[in-house]
C-alpha cells in the first residue's frame, strides 16, 4: 500500500508456501501427531442400515490387553450432545437406534491401534433390525418408517421476502427451502412453450487421501483438540456445548491437512475423541480408516425436476427447480446445502422470474454434507443438461442460445441481488476456441462437442472475519488468520496479499497455524470465501501495520517499502522507538459484508463463481464407452493472486468433475448396504484418465470483491463438467442422458433400449 | 530378526510375523514422510522403493523385505539440496495438500531409474498406482518430465 501502483507479489506465480516441507516429506499432518501417554482409538460401527440397539455389553472388551476405556452412548447423551448445522440430530455415539451402516456405536481407547481394533470384536451389541430406507423414493413413500419420530433442536435463520424454510416438516424430511418470485406465476402464464425434465445426480465420495484424524487431551478444566477440521471456531462452539464448557476452556488447533473437499467441515468425530480422552484421563488419537471415512460423510445425491418457460422466439422467461437432496441419516450441513442449491441453482441466464422448492430427504445411508460445489454441482448438472436438450428439441444451437441469453456483467435475475461479475459469454467463447479443431468424423464411433456453464455463488456474504498481521522487530511479518490450509492454497495467497500491502518480499512473510486460543476469529474456509473475505481482513490488517509504522516515523505520507520506512530499515526504526530489542507492531482488522434486508437471504451474494467447460467426446455405440478426447475448463479468480494456485484449483476440480461425470457413484443396495464404499471398489480418477487434450484457462475479470479485485475459484472447476460431457454425448449420438454417472451401461441403454 | 538396508544404512527389525512395513517405518523409525491413506494398496501414498521397485508399505510385512534395500522420501534431498524430482514438484505446483507427494515422488523416481527419458504416456502409466485427488495430475506429470530433463543434464 506503500508505494508503487504496480504489484510486486500479487499476480506473480509462486510455488505454494509449504511446498518445501511437503516435497521433503516433513509436513506434519494430524495423523502424525503424538503425545506422551497417547492412547489410540477404534470405533465400533453399525453393520445395519437401520436397527434398534437392544443392548450393548462392554465388559469383555474392557478386559482386553491394552484397553483403557470403552465408551457408549451411556457415557455421553442428551439433546445438548447432538450436533448438525441448523438441525442438531446427530449423536456422538448411536443412542437407541442406528440409522446408517458405519454409524459409530461404541469406541475403545487402547495403548496401541492394534489393541484397540482387536478389542472391538469383544463388544457385544444386540440389534433389532428395522426396515431400511435406502432411497429418496423409499423415504417419501406413504408407508415409510419414520426415521426421527421426535423433533430435533433446530435454529432457523431469518429469511427476507420471497424465501422461506422449514425444519423437519415431516419425520423423513430434514429441511425444506422455497424461493418464489412474486411475479413467477404471471411470467409463467405468458410462456409460449414450457419444458419439464427430470434429472438424477449420483452421490460421490470425497475420497480425500488423509482420513479423519484428531488428537484430544484434557488438562485441568479444559479440552484441547488438534484436528484436521477446517472450521475450528465453529467446532469450538459445538465442543463447548457438548461438554458444557465455556469457549475459553476449549482449544482447537487446526493443522494443515491431507485434503477434504468438504468432508472435514463442521463437527465430525472430535467429540468422540474428547469423550474417550476424558474417560481415560489420557490423550487419545482417533484416526479413521479410509473405509470408515467413506461411510462418515458423502456428497448429496439428488433428484431434480427442471421446469423452464421460454418465449415464442426461445428467450428465457422463467425457471422452477424442484430439488430433492438425499441427505442421508443425519443433518450435517444439509440445510445450508439446500438453501444454496435452491437459491442460485437456476443457471446464469436472463430469467424474468424464478422459483424453487428444495427438500432434504432423510435416508438410512451415510450422512451427506459439504462437498466441493455445495449444491451447485447438482443444479448445474440438471440445469445445463436441460438447456441442451431443449435447444435440440427447438433445433437451436446450444452455444448460440447460451451466448444470446447469458447474464451480462452487472445483470441479476433477482432484483437487488448482486450483478454478474464475470464475462460469461466471453468465457464460453474462450473455452470453445481453446478446443483443437475436431478430428475427421469417425465412421463407427460418433463424436460431438458439448459445453456447459456451471454456477454457484462464492460464500462469505455477511461473514465476519478478523485478521492480524504482526511485524516483528527484524522487519519480517507473521499473518494470523483463521483459514485452515487444506491444500487450497490459502496460506500462499494470504502471504502474498500481506507481502504486497506491506511492501515486503514474499519470503519475509509467514502465515501462522490456526489455533482458536491465538488466531483471530474466522468462520472457516468455506465456499471459496478465503480470498473474498479473509484476504480482505488480512489486507486491512497489513494496512494498519503500515499506518502504525508511519506514525512511528512521524510522517503520515512516509513511503513504506522493501522493509524500510522512508529509507530507514524497519528494524532500525523499531529499535529507535522501543529500545535495543525493538518490538512487534501488530495490525488488526475486522471485515464483514453488509446485509441487504430486502433480499431473500438478507444479503447480496458476495460474488459469482462461474465454471465454463467444453468437451469433445467419442462414443462407441457397440459398448456405450465414452472417451473424452478434449476437455477445456475455465474459471475466473477476479484477479489471480497466484495463477499457479488458480490453475491447480480449477484443474484439480475438473478432474473430480470428470470422475463424477464418468464413473464415480457411491452405491447402496435395497437393504441400505453400501456396495462400493471401499477404496478398492470405488473408482476415483487416475493419471491415466486424463483426456488427451486437457486445458485450463484462467480468465481474470478483475471484478472480485476481495483485495486487488480477487475472488474465490476453488469450486469453479467441477460444476460444469458432467453436463458438458453429457451434452457432448447428446451432440454426438442424440442420446439424451438424464442420470449420472455416464457409464457404458447407461450410454448403451440410452442408445439402444430407451430410444 | 529381519535385516534390511534402510535409506543406505543396515538396520534390524523385530521378527514379528505380523509387523507391517509401513507401521514399522512410521512408528519405530520415525519416517513419517510415508503416509497411510487407503491402507489397502490402492492409493500409493505409502509408496517406498524396495530394491528400486515402487511398493506399498501398507501391505508389506517387514519380513518380506529381508535383505533388501528400502528407500523412503527421507533419503532423497534436504532443504538446501532438493532432489531434482522434489525441486520439480515444488516449482511446478505439483502438489496441493501434499499427502500423496512423497509416494508420488518415489514412484516417479522408480520410473526414471529404469527409463530416464519417459514419454508423457509412460509417466502417466507409471503413476497410475498413485492417487492424487487435489491436482488433477497434469502438473505432476509435467514435474516428472522436467525432472527427467534436469537429471539428464546433471545427475543427482
Amino acid at each position: 500500500m506503500s508505494h508503487p501502483n504496480q504489484l510486486e507479489t500479487v499476480g506473480v506465480p509462486v510455488a505454494q508456501v509449504g511446498a518445501m516441507a511437503r516435497v521433503l516429506g516433513e509436513q506434519p499432518y494430524p495423523c502424525d501427531l503424538a503425545a506422551a501417554g497417547l492412547l489410540h482409538a477404534a470405533v465400533l460401527r453399525s453393520p445395519h442400515a437401520h436397527a434398534r440397539i437392544r443392548s450393548i455389553s462392554t465388559e469383555l472388551a474392557a478386559q482386553q490387553p491394552g484397553v483403557a476405556v470403552v465408551a457408549t452412548a451411556a457415557d455421553l447423551d442428551g439433546p445438548h450432545t447432538r450436533f448438525g448445522v441448523r438441525v442438531r440430530d446427530q449423536p456422538v455415539l448411536a443412542s437407541g437406534v442406528v440409522r446408517h451402516v458405519g454409524e459409530p456405536v461404541a469406541a475403545i481407547a487402547a495403548a496401541t491401534p492394534q489393541q484397540a481394533l482387536a478389542a472391538l470384536a469383544f463388544i457385544q451389541v444386540e440389534y433389532e433390525v428395522l426396515a431400511p430406507v435406502p432411497t429418496i423414493a423409499a423415504a417419501l413413500a406413504a408407508d415409510a418408517p419414520a426415521l426421527f419420530p421426535e423433533a430435533s433442536a433446530t435454529s432457523l435463520p431469518v429469511y427476507g421476502p420471497g424465501a422461506a424454510a422449514c425444519a423437519e416438516p415431516s419425520p423423513n424430511i430434514l429441511w425444506e427451502f422455497t424461493l418464489r418470485d412474486p411475479t413467477f406465476d404471471a411470467v409463467w402464464a405468458g410462456a409460449a412453450q414450457v419444458f419439464e425434465d427430470r434429472y438424477s445426480f449420483a452421490r460421490a465420495s470425497h475420497y480425500h487421501l488423509e482420513p479423519f484424524a484428531c488428537l484430544a487431551r484434557w488438562s485441568g478444566e479444559g479440552l484441547s483438540i488438534d484436528t484436521c477440521n477446517q472450521d475450528p471456531f465453529l467446532l469450538r462452539q459445538d465442543l463447548a456445548r457438548i461438554f458444557a464448557l465455556p469457549e475459553h476452556r476449549v482449544r482447537v488447533a487446526a493443522h494443515a491437512t491431507g485434503a477434504g473437499f468438504g468432508a472435514k467441515s463442521y463437527c465430525k468425530l472430535e467429540p468422540l475423541a474428547a469423550l474417550l480422552a476424558r474417560l481415560a484421563r489420557r490423550p487419545v488419537r482417533l484416526v479413521s480408516s479410509f473405509d470408515e471415512e467413506m461411510l462418515s460423510v458423502t456428497q448429496h445425491g439428488a433428484e431434480i425436476v427442471v421446469r423452464t418457460a421460454l418465449s415464442r422466439d426461445g428467450a428465457p422467461l422463467a425457471r422452477e427447480m424442484l430439488i430433492d437432496l438425499d441427505g442421508g441419516a443425519y443433518a450435517d450441513a444439509s440445510a445450508l446445502v439446500a438453501d444454496k442449491a435452491g437459491y442460485r441453482g437456476f443457471g446464469p441466464y436472463r430469467w424474468q422470474a424464478v422459483a424453487c422448492r428444495v427438500r432434504v430427504v432423510r435416508t438410512t445411508t451415510a450422512p451427506a454434507g459439504s462437498y466441493r460445489g455445495f449444491g451447485g454441482t447438482q443444479t448445474s448438472w440438471a440445469g445445463e443438461r436441460q438447456i441442451d436438450s431443449l435447444c435440440r428439441r427447438l433445433a437451436l444451437d446450444p452455444i448460440a442460445w447460451r451466448r444470446a441469453h447469458l447474464l451480462r456483467v452487472g445483470e441479476a435475475w433477482w432484483p437487488g441481488e448482486a450483478g454478474m461479475d464475470s464475462d460469461l459469454s466471453g468465457g464460453l467463447a474462450a473455452v470453445v476456441a481453446a478446443l483443437d479443431p475436431p478430428a475427421a468424423p469417425h465412421a463407427a464411433r460418433p463424436r460431438g462437442v458439448g459445453v456447459a456453464i456451471g454456477l454457484k455463488d462464492g460464500g462469505g456474504e455477511a461473514r465476519p472475519a478478523n485478521a492480524a498481521v504482526r511485524l516483528t522487530a527484524d522487519g519480517t511479518a507473521i499473518v494470523q488468520a483463521g483459514v485452515v490450509e487444506i491444500g487450497q492454497g490459502a496460506t500462499t495467497a494470504l502471504a502474498q496479499v500481506a507481502a504486497e500491502r506491506l511492501g515486503l518480499p514474499l519470503d519475509r512473510v509467514t502465515v501462522a497455524a490456526v489455533d482458536t486460543d491465538l488466531s483471530p476469529h474466522d468462520l472457516g474456509t468455506h465456499a471459496s470465501s478465503g480470498m473474498a473475505v479473509t484476504a480482505a481482513a488480512v489486507a486491512a490488517a497489513a494496512d494498519d501495520v503500515v499506518a502504525q509504522l508511519r506514525a512511528l516515523a512521524g510522517r503520515a505520507e512516509a513511503v513504506v517499502h522493501a522493509g524500510t520506512v522512508e529509507g530507514e530499515p524497519v528494524a532500525s526504526l523499531l529499535k529507535r522507538r522501543f529500545g535495543p530489542y525493538g518490538a512487534d507492531v501488530i495490525g488488526r482488522a475486522t471485515v464483514q459484508a453488509p446485509r441487504s434486508e430486502g433480499l431473500p437471504l438478507r444479503s447480496q451474494r458476495l460474488y459469482w463463481m462461474p465454471s465454463w467447460a467444453a468437451a469433445e467426446v467419442e462414443v462407441d455405440p457397440l459398448t456405450g464407452q465414452v472417451r473424452v478426447l478434449q476437455l477445456v475448463v475455465a474459471g475466473d479468480p477476479g484477479t489471480a493472486v497466484n495463477v499457479l494456485g488458480c490453475i491447480g484449483q480449477v484443474e484439480g476440480a475438473a478432474v473430480q468433475g470428470l470422475g463424477q461425470a464418468l464413473f464415480e457413484h457411491l452405491r447402496v443396495d435395497s437393504a441400505g448396504q453400501p456396495l462400493n464404499a471401499t477404496p478398492w471398489s470405488y473408482r476415483a480418477p487416475r493419471a491415466t484418465d486424463l483426456p488427451p487434450v486437457f486445458r485450463t484457462l484462467i480468465l481474470e475479470s478483475g471484478l472480485g470483491p476481495g483485495p486487488f479485485g480477487a475472488k474465490g475459484i476453488g469450486e469453479s472447476g467441477n460444476l460444469a463438467i458432467p453436463a458438458a460431457i453429457a451434452n457432448a454425448i447428446e451432440a454426438a449420438t442424440g442420446a439424451a442422458l438424464t442420470s449420472l454417472p455416464l457409464t457404458p451401461e447407461a450410454v448403451f441403454r440410452a442408445l439402444h433400449v430407451d430410444s | 530378526m529381519t535385516q534390511l538396508v534402510l535409506n543406505g544404512r543396515a538396520v534390524t527389525a523385530p521378527a514379528d510375523p505380523q509387523l507391517l512395513l509401513g507401521l514399522w517405518l512410521r512408528d519405530s523409525q520415525g519416517l513419517t514422510g510415508l503416509k497411510l491413506a487407503c491402507d489397502q494398496g490402492v492409493c500409493g501414498a505409502c509408496t517406498v522403493l524396495v530394491n528400486d521397485q515402487p511398493m506399498g508399505a501398507c501391505h508389506l510385512f517387514v519380513w518380506q523385505v529381508e535383505g533388501q534395500r528400502v528407500e523412503t522420501i527421507e533419503s532423497l534431498g534436504s532443504p538446501t539440496r532438493l532432489h531434482p524430482l522434489q525441486q520439480a514438484f515444488h516449482d511446478h505446483g505439483a502438489l496441493q495438500c501434499g499427502f500423496c507427494t512423497p509416494g508420488m515422488i518415489l514412484a516417479a523416481l522408480a520410473l526414471l531409474r529404469v527409463n530416464p527419458h519417459p514419454t508423457r504416456e509412460e509417466v502417466q502409466a507409471a503413476l497410475s498406482g498413485n492417487l492424487c485427488r487435489c491436482t488433477g495430475y497434469r502438473p505432476i506429470i509435467d514435474a516428472v518430465l522436467a525432472a527427467a530433463e534436469a537429471m539428464a543434464e546433471s545427475p543427482p
